[in-house]
């Protein structure tokens, strides 16, 4: 069953995230939480059974974009998604470009949501 | 262009941001009020949720409300009724003013290229103090003022019956 990390530095919005997944009608099992992109990777180096990532960009300690170069610089190719205010077209092209898969602007609905995540969750 | 001028426009871009923040995640009714030009020494509130941002032009995005307004918007995004001003409450204020920052930021890029944000900060006061607006005396739980040299651009909204403020503060990088 699918497992998906939460990468926000704010835990309010880290349990936005989890209602508005679940009220989306996504399937998934379980979430797991990061703080930040240095707490995402320690998780991840301890559980190897997360399906999606969604990833806030500013971040203290370790940024989103820093997170998703080390990611992929290690080999680890579980799919990114970026969710963050950051909205420009410069910052979907890096983000893209560094290997995340998805993007997605804060503020957002659950249906925006189900849209963005419909490619990497199965819908009930 | 003067910044004058583009404060004019960035008005409306707060107007919109700030709505559509309203209407999907905080979901909370929003009423627009007046937008002004603001000396700091004008600027009373409990609770001030910031971003500084760098670029071509720099300055600072901040919400201004009271610890009551705060609680029910902390209480709306979590859906759980918050009694007490909590970590909680800082997080979603400053989760708000980062939403509202982000948005502003993003329209603002289109136009005078790239810009950065830092992550917010959220400043609360603590203890009772009495400020007096106009002639009537208002008894506050806290009071927080303001310091900047510059004047905010200010644009206000009403919501739950209560007022809050978003505010710019812009200046042209040298």
């Amino acid at each position: 069953m699918p497992k998906v990390l939460i990468i926000d530095d704010s835990s309010v919005m880290r349990k936005m995230i989890q209602r508005n997944i679940q009220q989306s009608g996504l399937i998934v099992d379980s979430f797991v939480e990061a703080g930040d992109g240095k707490e995402a990777l320690a998780k991840i180096a301890a559980d190897s059974s997360i399906d999606l990532i969604l990833c806030d960009w500013n971040m203290p300690n370790m940024t989103g974009i820093e997170f998703v170069k080390a990611l992929r610089g290690s080999g680890n190719q579980t799919p990114i998604v970026m969710c963050t205010t950051e909205g420009s077209d410069a910052k979907v092209v890096e983000a893209t470009g560094s290997g995340a898969n998805g993007y997605i602007t804060k503020p957002f609905t659950p249906d925006q949501l189900k849209t963005k995540l419909g490619a990497f969750l199965q819908i009930k | 262009m003067d910044l004058k001028g583009i404060m004019d426009g960035i008005t409306l871009d707060i107007k919109e941001t700030t709505k559509t923040l309203f209407e999907t995640m905080i979901m909370l009714d929003l009423n627009y009020g007046d937008a002004s030009l603001v000396d700091e020494t004008q600027i009373k509130t409990d609770v001030i949720g910031m971003v500084s941002f760098t670029g071509q032009y720099h300055g600072v995005v901040g919400i201004f409300c009271s610890k009551k307004f705060a609680l029910k918007v902390a209480s709306s995004m979590l859906m759980m009724e918050l009694e007490e001003f909590n970590n909680d409450v800082k997080d979603a204020v400053g989760e708000v003013s980062n939403m509202i920052a982000g948005n502003i930021k993003t329209k603002m890029s289109e136009k005078y290229g790239e810009m950065h944000l830092s992550i917010p900060i959220v400043i609360a006061g603590e203890g009772l103090s009495i400020t007096a607006v106009g002639n009537v005396p208002t008894v506050s739980d806290t009071a927080l003022s303001c310091f900047s040299k510059d004047p905010w651009l200010m644009t206000y909204f009403i919501s739950e019956k209560e007022k809050f403020g978003v505010g710019l503060l812009l200046k042209e990088s040298k």
